[in-house]
């Protein structure tokens, strides 16, 4: 029996595209059919956003990137439709913009606890969907123990970032690749997919992969 | 010590395909296209 091909998913956690190619990939994933092994890395879009944000997604967008409120709420707007298609109701009216460090120590924390995965959709959902803050450590600590998580101990390695280095080290690791943007999977460490792209595209690498690897046997 | 150089990984897909670079997450245009399409079919149009 083969090895399951690996994917390594460089990600953030309030990354629209994130959440939509999270879905994609997984339906790409069922379109192959064989096994893969998925592993998530920290990718920090904004890392300067404070963790108490003061104001909505539209304000972020037309305070830091000059755009009119009018377009950033159009933009928005078209985002929301994308995630629909994909079965995701976005709910940006209660999105809690903010610094997503914490979120991604905790995805490190729980990956060593062997619940990387469960941690990764509970935090796209708790952000997009829910209306729940995620740079806070009490509310990540509450979001963990829903997972079945220790939340004493969340607390603990988060209040003592044991997990930070870990997560400078998927940054560091994204910059040696030459990633700029996310979602990015790294599939097989030798193929780069960029972007939510659609399931077929992940489904003809994944069976490039398989492919390579029968022939070689 | 060596120029540090990225590592290489063979680049497959659309590379048109909907990403966030920076704090900024651009919306291609056959995006748009997929939305319309999808209104379609839910109105069953």
């Amino acid at each position: 029996m083969s090895e399951p091909i690996k994917v390594d998913i460089w990600s953030d956690v309030q990354c629209p595209w994130c959440f939509i190619g999270k879905r994609k990939f997984e339906e790409g994933v069922a379109q192959f059919g064989g096994e893969v092994e998925v592993e998530y890395h920290s990718f920090e879009l904004a890392p300067e956003t404070p963790v108490d944000f003061d104001g909505t997604p539209v304000d972020y967008l037309s305070d830091r990137k000059g755009i009119s409120r009018g377009q950033a709420e159009e933009m928005i707007g078209r985002v929301t439709g994308i995630a629909k298609s994909v079965g995701l109701d976005y709910d940006y009216d209660h999105i809690h913009q903010t610094n997503t460090v914490k979120a991604h120590e905790l995805l490190h924390y729980a990956k060593s606890k062997g619940r990387q995965l469960e941690m990764k959709e509970r935090l796209l959902e708790a952000y997009f969907l829910n209306g729940e803050h995620v740079g806070r450590i009490p509310d990540l600590a509450d979001i963990a123990a829903e997972i079945g998580l220790d939340r004493e101990d969340v607390v603990r390695a988060l209040a003592s970032e044991e997990f930070l280095a870990d997560v400078k080290a998927d940054v560091a690791q994204a910059a040696e690749y030459g990633i700029n943007g996310v979602p990015f999977f790294v599939i097989d460490g030798k193929y780069g997919v960029s972007g939510a792209q659609e399931a077929s595209a992940f489904a003809n690498v994944l069976a490039t992969v398989a492919s390579e690897r029968e022939a070689v046997q | 010590m060596t120029d540090a150089s990225p590592i290489p990984l063979l680049i497959v897909g659309d590379p048109t395909a909907a990403a966030c670079v920076g704090d900024f997450c651009e919306i291609p245009d056959h995006h748009e296209q997929a939305v319309v399409n999808a209104r379609l079919d839910d109105d069953n149009v």
